[in-house]
């Protein structure tokens, strides 16, 4: 019992954000299919999130580099 | 999941990906550009411009249809359509034979009030793009080879999926370790990029490959629900003089009423049969103005002969082009349809770059253990 509550715990922490940014992506798609320009809205926000998930990551991978990369600097 | 069910999946993910990666580049590359092909046809002046009026009142159907034959002297009529994104402009296509190949039609623009011809549509440096992208210039077969690799690049992105969970149950969401190899950083992002972008390039891959089908579609459409349609004219002759277009457009609007014409097939096109003008009308919300209903109108009388609904298949089809195309929200929608574009090119790189990786590395590991082995030289 023990084990497999741990095993959903792990899955949903694995899985939640993909599926979240799924169903948003998904949501998006046809919102602007469907809503016309209130659709549209919601669309760049949905289909859009992915990218800034991306773009997000990649810029606190620099920061981080750029942090170490002074502090060896200041510390020569 | 056991050790030999992630081997299993891995030979499904490494086999379909290579397979249809080349393909999948070439995909991507051409799409990137087709995503703004408006805006690049203009920058390059191959889109036709309509001319500035005071009045609304817009030309006639029949003289558009002249002023098209007027242009291209000796050949006949195949469509007229009316976009409904550019209203100021009307759509001509004429070519050797009402039922000639899609390759030899000429398409040009008219002004959608004075009738004048603006120029021709769909050519230019857009047009060897589009080309290679839709059948790399081999036609159906081309279109088909191209859906096929769609439906292995889907079987691919599935994969990945399954093998997500082994590559990351330890890690949280979104870890990119810094600290680790290259090839381990580039394992990180080929996962984190593609399980964000799975949706997105599932929806594009499957509507792709839906596009693919799209003259099957058409042959199954007019060999069944057309032949119904036209059944009653079984062994008649084609029509001698084809009634005027605007009677025809004026009864096609009264046979669905609240609807706008999109497009309209002449008689012996591949839109209708032999004997009718085939009006296609579209709804005026975001969506049925994706749904087209036939109206079928006698070539000679110009009266109404049938209209129905668009079989599922089809309405499916017309469906797929915009989530294809994403070209229906505005220009912040193909801005970010540009860079998922962009990132399913990383995935499809990486993930070639990470299969080399591992066999360089295999091979190395290989090479050591035959040296350990080989009998030392005395």
């Amino acid at each position: 019992m023990h084990g497999s509550s741990d095993h959903s715990r792990l899955w949903i922490r694995v899985f939640a954000a993909p599926i979240l940014l799924g169903a948003a992506t998904i949501t998006g798609l046809l919102a602007a299919l469907l809503w016309g320009t209130a659709g549209q809205y919601v669309a760049w926000v949905t289909v859009g999130a992915p990218v800034l998930v991306i773009a997000s990551v990649w810029v606190r991978c620099r920061t981080k580099k750029t942090e170490q990369f002074s502090r060896t600097l200041r510390g020569k | 999941m056991k050790a030999r069910t992630v081997r299993l999946w891995s030979v499904v993910h490494t086999w379909t990906s290579l397979i249809s990666t080349v393909f999948l580049l070439l995909l991507c590359l051409t799409g990137l550009p087709l995503v703004f092909h408006h805006e690049i046809d203009e920058l390059l002046g191959y889109a036709p411009q309509p001319e500035a009026h005071a009045s609304a009142a817009r030309a006639r159907p029949q003289a558009i249809a002249d002023a098209a034959l007027a242009a291209d002297p000796g050949r006949v009529m195949q469509y007229i359509s009316w976009d409904k994104d550019e209203p100021g402009i009307v759509m001509a296509f004429t070519n050797n034979a009402p039922d000639g190949l899609p390759d030899n039609a000429t398409v040009r623009a008219f002004d959608a009030v004075s009738a004048k011809l603006l120029g021709p549509v769909g050519v230019g440096p857009m047009l060897i793009v589009l080309k290679l992208h839709t059948d790399m210039f081999a036609g159906q077969a081309g279109k088909l080879f191209l859906g096929a690799m769609g439906l292995l690049f889907a079987v691919a992105i599935v994969s990945g999926v399954v093998l997500y969970w082994p590559f990351t149950r330890r890690l949280r969401f979104a870890t990119i370790r810094d600290h680790a190899s290259r090839r381990v950083r580039w394992l990180d992002w080929h996962n984190l990029i593609g399980v964000v972008t799975v949706a997105w390039a599932l929806v594009v891959g499957l509507t792709g490959v839906v596009n693919t089908w799209a003259e099957l579609m058409l042959n199954q459409w007019k060999a069944t629900e057309l032949a119904s349609m036209v059944a009653p004219y079984a062994g008649k002759p084609p029509p001698t003089h084809l009634a005027s277009l605007d009677d025809v457009v004026s009864r096609a609007k009264g046979a669905a009423p609240g609807m706008e014409i999109a497009f309209i097939a002449f008689p012996g096109t591949p839109f209708t049969s032999s004997h009718h003008f085939a009006a296609f009308m579209r709804g005026d919300s975001a969506l049925t103005s994706r749904l087209l209903k036939p109206v079928l109108l006698d070539g000679e009388s110009g009266e109404v002969a049938d209209s129905r609904a668009l079989p599922l298949y089809l309405q499916v089809l017309l469906i797929s082009q915009p989530l294809h195309f994403g070209d229906y929200g505005g220009m912040p929608l193909k801005v970010i349809w540009a860079a998922l574009d962009l990132l399913t090119i990383v995935v499809i790189g990486s993930g070639l770059y990470l299969w080399l990786a591992r066999r360089r590395k295999r091979t190395s590991v290989r090479a050591d253990a035959f040296a350990r082995r080989a009998p030392v030289p005395s």
